[in-house]
């Protein structure tokens, strides 16, 4: 079976993030980079299947992203990943979701796969959108989200469970399937520093958008960032006070409403 | 030569060959094991061995010791009286008397005649130890272990027996002189005037007992009491350097498929002599804290077991020619993974060790295996290995956020002095722990106010690596260890200040591994110095009554005992006490080794125990001076309910006596 | 470029979930500053019934695809379903909730549609001919404004709670039933069943919503409080390690660096000091808020509201404010 499981490099989700001066991104120094978290999950789902699948299946990273994402494909390879194809044009420094979605859903094609495994989105813009890009690119079904995954018995179709408000959604999909991991769907494994020394080793295909078969970046649709804006809360903790206790409790329900929106 | 004296010749040299034999086989099995060099300085080893060979000093540290030193002793000297006769059968008319004159045999004759009079006593006590008393430290759950001390001490009872008799023979006889026989002369009133044949009966006792020595011979390699071989070199060999240090791994090789020790042949021959050189005397499970909380480790248990391995395994191993034979795995069969991971490393088994075995770094490598080559280890410390790699610090804190603690402190930073005398070393619970936090800015409030010319890493220190070290994660530890090298190296200053006993530990003894040696001072150590050089006053509390806890890297491994003491003492209104377990025999907080960031689920928790022990005793307030020792004190005062005691670093105490003038 | 809107109600047991009137307030926005009309649409079993309680909002239309293919959510068939709609009447501006079903059936229908896509936001304006979204990034620590570039049908989901909903009025609009054109073949991943969590509480590691005590809550029955509020936002019950070690509340529930790593969008932390281990596992929580006695725990420092006090006094009164809010 060919495995393929996405990564993404982000900033770590402790890294401090902070705007530029020039107001027009995050500074990048004393930023951690590492992959995403969900998208560890991904790996591991991967890897289980490899395992249990046994014979020559085979899980391949694709990873779009700059040189620098080579870091976080190798953490992928110790892992236990068998190759892994890095596509890096300058071209796609901060490319539309959807054309980042084009640009994998070629790769993939072009390297056959039975199924795909993913995180359910990248911690750093969050928006989810790339794996629905691909699902619909190559044509397949998508399952996002899932908290379990096994194959059916005769191993023609996907079970997956999703976490949906009050309970566990069961999905039945056929494959080729594009799956989201979310957390609990498994504990990403400790690379061994065996596996460390073997992902020295292991290939990286380097692909341009030019060896991919694109003429030129694939258009969509984007949105255009207008403005960075810091969180207005300083950090501080607001101290609900009042004489009376239910007074102050009822200051807190409201500011838990109004202010935080949570309610 | 009498037939008599034939035979015993050939059977002496038979015994001698087998024996050789046997030593042969001994040493190749230690051979099985990795070369390991750095056994110089042959006048501290011969000084070492005479200090705890012949004097017993760490045998006599405890009462019970008494007894080993005189069956020791006595048996020195029945042998020479053994090797008396022996020659007397040989070659006519030897004896001492004719070779070193009345006199000094006539010593000989007495010490020997009084030293196994008590020894007999001492083993009626090891007897009665065993069955009656059991104390902790005999406690063993293998019976056949138990029962092979009954018989060797049972063989030297009646060897001694056989030497009164064969002495009160002599004395019968006339060729003993009685007077330098007192006990032997008693025993002479059993044969005296009896019609039996003396000489024949001198005889039978004679062979009796000569061949129970060549049967110890031979029975000696295959028992515990391999001790009587493998104790002396192993005393000589022994670790002169600093306690519990360990090996530089080399990750050089990238084609290993293996790292850490899985099988015997992992481990060095020293450390497989060490397996030799255990008496089971049980002094380490006494101390352990992971066995007296009813964890499933036991260090003389666990040395016990890997000596019957290497014993099943040195048949297979020595016939196979080469490497190419599959050793089998220590783990689980041998030693579970429950015991490797309830070690705190404190080092209270190795302090305690007559033979000087050394046990953490065992565990040690075989973490070092399961963690980096099966990645393997309890689920709890992944996410102290990932937020090492990713922030640097245990607690997935971000590692930007390090100097959060100093913000409006006004604290000299090293990238900002570049040369400066101290360079705090502010460490993991400095930097993100609360209470950490708390120590961080006493301490540095009484640097600035002592005008001590000191400086902070800031976002720029990293972890030190010793917890990772010690959980077996070397690759991690070493990645660390190299980075924070790199960046002290940029800065120019003389010494390193920290109030981490792990961090000073790791400073002072491993960072050498890597290429850098600088001093590292405690800072129980550098405030004991400022208050003495009137840099810092003593300052003066409302009356406070508390004991100081020592911690294992500090009091232990670093032997800093009195100096926090001192200065607890020079301030005013405080009245130390002391708890029962302390200096260098104190115990563990139970958060060396990496315990700090594991759950403890089996037995007893070992802060509660020591909890239990301060209450028990009423000592009052807690004086720590270990960031780690300080939380597990909090943690178990807290799970027994105690509000009115407080658990206070000597950084924070000073402050507060300044505070309170 | 198109100027209508489409509001998409999403269905739910088949009842029409709240966020669809913050949906149309929304629609609104945009309306209000860049002309055309407002439809919705709803798929799925009970559309047609469910329509009638969202006629009196001030929608031109609203279109319902009732179909037995289409009776239960599946992504390949709402989002046929749903852009075959967009395709044929020429939408500009297509809201959703940003709920697990927005957020699984947007993408894919702007992928179909080949739209652009806003994720997530939580505030929306019209300004200068172009629609203006704010929405958080990197995980709420910063948020961005952003607007398309190009001719495309935006899409955009919604944070629930963000927008006050839409007000009752207007005239009463017609609702028509819509073909959708999806066939069998075209829906390949389908859920077969839901099954109720056990135990009625979502596991700790995921809900949204978390009330934790510590060892302040002195008793294991005591833990019934945190629950009754738990309940209210179908969150889980948590604990702090004292808590679990003095056996107020079982293993699994421990938060913390040696128990679970949690980061819901709501956390109350109930009589926990904030040891260093308790906030490794939680500190991420999107909302932190602290009930503690004493005002100089550690909590304090990481959480975003504080309330100094008794627990067994506060916990109950805020279940009952908390309530009224809800209702």
């Amino acid at each position: 079976m060919k495995i393929i499981v996405l990564l993404k490099r982000v900033p770590d989700t402790e890294a401090k993030i902070l705007i530029n001066q020039e107001g027009t991104g995050i500074r990048k120094d004393g930023v951690k980079f590492v992959i995403n978290t969900y998208d560890e999950y991904g790996i591991e789902e991967g890897l289980k299947l490899k395992e249990k699948l046994g014979g020559d299946s085979k899980v391949t990273v694709f990873c779009l992203g700059p040189e620098e994402s080579t870091e976080v494909i190798r953490t992928a390879l110790a892992m236990g990943a068998d190759d892994a194809v890095h596509i890096c044009d300058p071209a796609l420094e901060s490319p539309a979701p959807f054309t980042t979605s084009a640009v994998l859903a070629k790769a993939i094609k072009d390297e056959g796969f039975d199924i795909i495994f993913c995180g359910k989105q990248g911690i750093d813009d969050d928006t989810a959108q790339v794996q629905g890009g691909i699902a619909e690119a190559l044509g397949i079904p998508q399952v996002n989200i899932a908290s379990s995954f096994e194959l059916s018995e005769d191993g023609s179709r996907a079970l997956i469970g999703r976490r949906i408000e009050g309970g566990n959604e069961k999905i039945e999909s056929a494959l080729p399937v594009i799956v989201t991991c979310d957390k609990g769907i498994n504990e990403p494994r400790y690379a061994s520093l065996p596996g460390i020394m073997k992902a020295k080793k292991k290939e990286i295909r380097t692909r341009t958008l030019a060896d991919l078969g694109f003429d030129e970046m694939p258009a969509a649709g984007r949105s255009k960032i207008l403005k960075w804006l810091p969180l207005p809360k300083g950090g501080e903790c607001r101290m609900v006070e009042a004489e009376e206790v239910s007074d102050a409790v009822k200051e807190l329900a409201r500011l838990l409403r109004e202010e935080a929106k949570i309610i | 030569m009498t037939v008599e004296g034939i035979v015993l010749v050939v059977l002496f040299a038979a015994t001698l060959v087998v024996f050789g034999f046997v030593v042969r086989m001994l040493i190749r099995t230690l051979l099985l094991g990795k070369p390991q060099g750095g056994f110089g300085d042959p006048l501290r080893r011969f000084w070492s061995v005479i200090v705890h060979v012949a004097g017993q000093a760490r045998v006599l540290s405890q009462p019970a010791g008494l007894g080993h030193f005189l069956i020791f002793w006595g048996f020195i000297f029945i042998t020479l009286g053994t090797i008396e006769h022996m020659l007397g059968m040989i070659i006519p008319g030897f004896s001492y008397t004719a070779i070193f004159g009345s006199a000094v045999a006539g010593w000989i004759s007495l010490l020997q005649d009084l030293l196994a009079l008590l020894v007999l006593f001492a083993i009626i006590y090891s007897l009665y130890r065993r069955f009656i008393i059991r104390p902790v430290r005999l406690k063993i759950d293998d019976p056949a272990a138990r029962n092979e001390a009954v018989f060797i001490l049972s063989l030297i009872f009646i060897l001694i027996l056989l030497m009164y008799c064969i002495k009160a023979i002599g004395i019968v006889e006339g060729t003993i002189d009685e007077s330098y026989a007192p006990v032997s002369r008693i025993v002479s009133g059993l044969f005296e005037g009896r019609d039996i044949d003396l000489g024949l009966m001198e005889s039978v006792f004679a062979w009796i007992h000569h061949l129970i020595i060549f049967f110890f011979l031979l029975y000696v390699p295959f028992s515990k009491h391999i001790h009587i071989l493998g104790a002396i070199p192993n005393i000589y060999l022994r670790n002169l350097g600093p306690m519990g240090t360990l090996s530089r791994m080399d990750f050089e090789d990238e084609t290993a498929d293996k790292f850490g020790n899985s099988e015997l042949r992992d481990f060095t021959w020293k450390q497989l002599l060490d397996l030799y050189a255990c008496t089971e005397c049980g002094r380490c499970q006494a101390a352990c804290p992971a066995f007296l909380t009813d964890k499933p480790l036991s260090p003389f248990r666990m040395i016990h077991r890997m000596r019957g391995h290497l014993t099943d395994e040195r048949k297979r191993l020595l016939n196979s020619a080469g490497d190419d034979i599959e050793g089998t795995p220590i783990i689980p069969e041998t030693v579970t993974e429950d015991e490797i991971w309830a070690c705190t490393t404190c080092g209270a088994c190795m302090q305690e060790c007559p033979p000087f075995i050394e046990h953490v770094q065992k565990i040690v490598d075989l973490r070092r295996y399961l963690v980096m080559t099966e990645s393997r280890f309890p689920s709890e410390m992944q996410p102290v290995f990932k937020n090492m790699e990713v922030n640097y610090n245990p607690w997935s804190m971000g590692y930007s956020t390090r100097a959060d603690w100093a913000e409006g402190l006004d604290i000299p930073l090293a990238s900002e002095k570049k040369e400066f005398d101290v360079l705090f070393w502010v460490g993991c619970s400095g930097s993100f722990d609360a209470r950490g936090q708390n120590i961080s800015r006493a301490l540095s409030s009484l640097l600035k106010k002592a005008e001590v010319d000191f400086a902070i890493l800031g976002t720029e220190e990293i972890c030190c690596g010793e917890t990772a070290r010690r959980m077996g994660n070397e690759y991690l530890a070493q990645t660390l260890i190299e980075a924070n090298i790199e960046t002290m190296k940029k800065y120019s200053f003389n010494r390193i200040l920290t109030f981490c006993p792990h961090g000073l530990n790791t400073f002072r003894v491993e960072y050498p591994q890597f290429g850098f040696e600088r001093p590292v001072i405690h800072h129980s150590e550098f405030l004991l110095e400022l208050v003495r050089e009137g840099r810092l006053p003593a300052g003066a509390v409302e009356i406070k009554k508390g004991a100081y806890h020592d911690s294992c890297y500090l009091g232990r491994y670093n032997d800093i005992i009195d100096q926090p003491r001192e200065l607890i003492k020079m301030i005013d209104g405080v009245s130390l006490s002391e708890f029962g377990r302390h200096g260098k025999r104190s115990f563990c907080c139970g958060a060396g080794g990496g315990r700090m960031w594991m759950e403890e689920d089996i037995g007893k928790r070992i802060n509660e125990e020591r909890v239990d022990e301060s209450l028990e005793l009423g000592v009052g307030d807690i004086f720590t001076a270990c960031p780690f020792c300080l939380t597990m004190f909090e943690d178990g005062l807290k799970s027994r309910n105690i509000e009115n005691i407080k658990v206070l670093d000597i950084a924070e105490l000073m402050v507060e006596a300044y505070s309170a003038e | 470029m198109a100027k209508d809107v489409l509001v998409f109600g999403e269905l739910r047991g088949g009842k029409v979930k709240k966020v669809i009137k913050e949906l149309i307030a929304a629609g609104k926005i945009i309306t209000d500053g860049n002309g055309g009309s407002i439809d919705a649409v709803l798929i799925g079993s009970g559309a047609e019934k469910e329509a009638e309680k969202i006629k009196s909002l001030g929608l031109r239309k609203i279109a319902v695809i009732d179909e037995e293919i289409l009776a239960n959510y599946s992504t390949e068939g709402y989002a046929g379903a749903l852009a075959g709609m967009i395709k044929e009447e020429g939408f500009g501006y297509i809201l959703l909730g940003a709920t697990a079903m927005g957020r699984d059936l947007g993408p894919r229908t702007a992928a179909k549609a080949d739209g652009v896509m806003f994720s997530d936001c939580v505030e929306l304006r019209f300004e200068e001919g172009k629609l203006i979204a704010r929405r958080p990034v990197y995980s709420g620590k910063l948020s961005i404004e952003i607007a398309a570039e190009g001719d495309y049908p935006v899409f955009v989901t919604i944070r629930p709670n963000n927008i006050s909903p839409a007000e009752t009025g207007g005239d009463s609009t017609e609702i028509v039933s819509r073909p959708s054109g999806v066939t069998q073949e075209m829906i390949r991943a389908i859920a077969k069943e839901i099954v109720p969590l056990a135990g009625g509480r979502p596991d700790v590691s995921e809900a949204d919503v978390i009330i934790s005590g510590g060892r302040a809550m002195k008793d294991a029955a005591n833990f019934k409080i945190l629950e009754d509020l738990a309940d209210l936002f179908g969150g889980a019950v948590g604990a702090s390690r004292a808590a679990v070690d003095a056996r107020f509340a079982e293993q699994p529930l421990q938060v913390g660096q040696t128990g679970k790593v949690v980061n819901p969008k709501l956390y109350i932390a109930c009589g926990i000091s904030g040891a260093i281990q308790h906030l490794a596992g939680m500190r991420t929580s999107k909302v932190i808020v602290a009930i503690n006695k004493d005002p100089n725990a550690p909590i304090f420092e990481k959480a975003h509201y504080g309330i100094v006090g008794d627990l067994f006094e506060i916990v109950p009164i805020l279940t009952e404010e908390i309530k009224k809010l809800l209702n």
